[in-house]
């Protein structure tokens, strides 16, 4: 696991041991190969000296060629055990004595040479000088038993400091490591109470008055602060729930009381219409003999008059009832309700050359009754607006996109002007006179509401005398 | 460490004076009776380590100071009576200083014409006057040396011996004492002390 993911109790004691672990191993290294350089230099030192004596002690008998004393000189060494061999050799390099005097002579160098270490042994040499005359030399060879015993002690002493240095650094760290660990644990524990049970009342204790100490203050002081936001959010949020639903309710009831003023209105309306309607045919029918021509003109007048006020009322009727008939969902066979509403157009489209094409339209999900009021009044508008094209063409289809299924009705008509599209769809909104076109304007308003309360979305492309294409969909792609 | 290496002076072998060693060693073997070699040969050869002898004890002995006219004054060894060095003695000292000062052979007829010497080697043919002359000599910084038997109990200091063949010096230290000569340890380590019996 790296370092940085450790838990932090870990992280501490495993910088400190890492930190004094350097520490001692580099300052024990430092010390030994201090103490290794000097202890080589003192034993060089230490057995040039030896040497020295050697040669002050013997030069009297290599100055006499005393083989015999030469030998004794040397047999001194035998005190040294680490000394292995030592010898005397004359002016002309011939050895005069050998340590031990077993010694094959083919142990010792040809000739003297420099002091140093040779060959995993120490070499000396030194002249053996009498008056000025340089009368020979002594050589002596000790092995490094003495340098490695003092190794093994030093690997040893390191070992047992640095274990013991560790140790201390692994307690000391334990016990301290506290100090910082245990605030920002009891901080993380709080942090994790809070994040698991969403409970702002809980506070972190404050252990140590150090920077730890004000990050938890801190910490705290964030706690009162959100406990504080958290309390006025719930209550506005409760405040703003409560207003939701009174205004929705006011808003129910308000469109509530509109429905049924207007459709009351529409249905108070028929009555008095009726009787001026009746009472209009009657006096046409009973004493139009009577009555002037202008006259019977204007009685005239008064029934078309109530006749298309009575269309308006029926189709405010049933665009009010469309508010208060609920949406029956199921699976419709969007070809036939198609073919269907083509049929129920017959007799608005006698004596007509339409040519009406209609592509790929596959099955939705809807209101059936509803959906037809809308293919029949989309065609119905495709029909009456293709009037006096020939021949008027009317397509029927659909695309499939990313954004679900379009329906569309386009036809080569009169077409409008793209500046008024926004009018298009609102009740009694009418882009042509009545004169040239016939019609109450409710049509496009019942396709736009029957879609709405299908989720879908409506509109409308048209460019004047050339066409117009209306294209609907039952469900925001983003629902699908 | 700077370490001397002994030999670093160049080695002329032309230079007999610094070959007595080789000779102590030829000469050993001689004595060793190793080859056969005529008499003569043999008593050349052991005056040849004894000249070196000679030379050696100017080396590990001290002189007082007055026993030199000055800093630069000769070491003179003397040779009384017949002079069975030949020149050997002449060639090993050659050039030698000790001390400073230059290594003289001298050779006297007479002990009356011994005037300033630090060694004298008393001859075999002053046998029988030995006695007088290093009773005369006795309190003089003169090192006293010789083959002769009785020369220690004569008052000499230092008498060559010969034993097993190999050439050894006996000395008497009262003597040397009288002589107010320091003989150094070392060369007394090799020596063989001996104390001449008072009459």
């Amino acid at each position: 696991m790296p370092l940085r993911n450790l838990p932090i109790r870990r992280k501490l004691m495993t910088v400190n041991l890492l930190i004094s672990s350097i520490v001692i191993l580099l300052t024990c290294t430092a010390f030994i190969t201090y103490e290794i350089i000097t202890l080589r230099k003192a034993m060089l030192q230490g057995y040039s000296t030896r040497a020295q004596i050697i040669a002050a002690n013997s030069s009297a008998a290599l100055a006499f060629q005393n083989e015999a004393d030469a030998a004794d000189v040397l047999s001194a060494l035998k005190t040294d055990k680490r000394i292995m061999t030592a010898c005397l050799y004359d002016d002309q390099g011939k050895i005069l004595a050998k340590y031990p005097s077993n010694a094959a002579a083919g142990v010792f160098p040809d000739a003297p040479r420099a002091s140093g270490y040779q060959n995993g042994c120490l070499e000396i040499f030194s002249p053996v000088v009498q008056g000025g005359r340089t009368l020979g030399a002594v050589y002596l060879q000790s092995d490094l038993s003495a340098l490695t015993d003092r190794y093994r002690v030093y690997a040893g002493l390191a070992a047992i400091i640095i274990a013991s240095s560790i140790l201390v650094a692994y307690l000391l760290s334990r016990m301290l490591q506290r100090q910082i660990s245990l605030p920002i644990l009891a901080l993380a524990e709080t942090a994790r109470v809070i994040s698991d049970h969403h409970d702002f009342s809980v506070r972190a204790a404050k252990i140590s008055d150090d920077e730890l100490g004000l990050l938890t203050d801190a910490f705290n002081q964030m706690l009162t602060q959100i406990e504080a936001q958290d309390m006025a959010i719930k209550k506005l949020n409760t405040e703003l729930e409560q207003r939701v639903v009174q205004r929705t309710g006011e808003l129910e009831a308000a469109n509530r009381e509109l429905e049924a003023f207007s459709y009351s209105i529409s249905h108070d309306l028929r009555a008095p219409l009726r009787t001026v309607n009746g009472f209009a045919g009657i006096v046409l029918e009973d004493f139009g003999s009577q009555i002037p021509e202008e006259g019977k003109r204007y009685l005239e007048r008064i029934r078309d008059g109530g006749a298309r006020m009575g269309v308006l009322i029926d189709d405010l009727l049933a665009f009010a009832r469309l508010s208060r008939q609920p949406v029956n969902r199921q699976n419709v066979d969007t070809a036939r309700l198609v073919q269907n509403a083509i049929d129920e157009l017959k007799p608005q489209r006698d004596g007509r050359q339409i040519e009406i094409r209609i592509g790929n339209l596959p099955p939705c999900q809807g209101d059936a009754a509803l959906l037809k009021q809308i293919w029949v009044n989309l065609i119905s508008n495709a029909i009456k607006y293709t009037r006096g094209r020939v021949p008027a063409i009317i397509e029927i289809g659909c695309k499939l996109d990313d954004g679900g299924t379009t329906y569309l009705v386009r036809d080569n008509g009169a077409g409008f002007d793209m500046k008024y599209v926004n009018k298009l769809f609102g009740v009694f909104q009418r882009l042509h006179r009545t004169d040239e076109f016939e019609g109450t304007g409710v049509g496009l308003a019942i396709v736009q509401r029957i879609v709405h309360r299908h989720g879908g979305r409506v509109w409308a492309e048209a460019e004047v005398n050339h066409g117009a294409t209306f294209c609907f969909t039952l469900e925001e792609a983003d629902k699908l | 460490m700077a370490i001397l290496n002994p030999f670093d002076r160049p080695c002329r072998p032309c230079d007999l004076k610094r070959l007595f060693p080789v000779w102590v060693v030829v000469s050993a073997l001689l004595l060793s009776g190793a080859i056969e070699m005529p008499a003569q040969t043999k008593i050349s050869r052991e005056y040849q380590i004894k000249a070196a002898f000679l030379f050696n004890f100017a080396q590990f002995v001290t002189w007082p100071p007055d026993a030199f006219t000055n800093a630069a004054a000769p070491f003179r060894i003397g040779i009384l009576g017949e002079d069975p060095f030949g020149a050997f003695l002449d060639e090993t000292v050659r050039n030698e200083k000790v001390n400073g000062h230059p290594l003289v052979v001298q050779r006297y007829r007479s002990a009356k014409d011994i005037k300033d010497c630090q060694i004298l080697f008393v001859s075999r043919s002053e046998s029988r006057r030995v006695k007088r002359i290093l009773a005369d000599l006795k309190d003089r910084n003169i090192l006293t040396v010789g083959d002769m038997e009785d020369l220690v109990e004569s008052g000499g200091i230092i008498r060559f011996s010969t034993e097993k063949n190999k050439i050894h010096f006996q000395v008497n230290l009262e003597a040397a004492k009288n002589a107010n000569l320091t003989i150094s340890s070392k060369m007394l380590r090799l020596a063989e002390i001996v104390t001449p019996e008072k009459d």
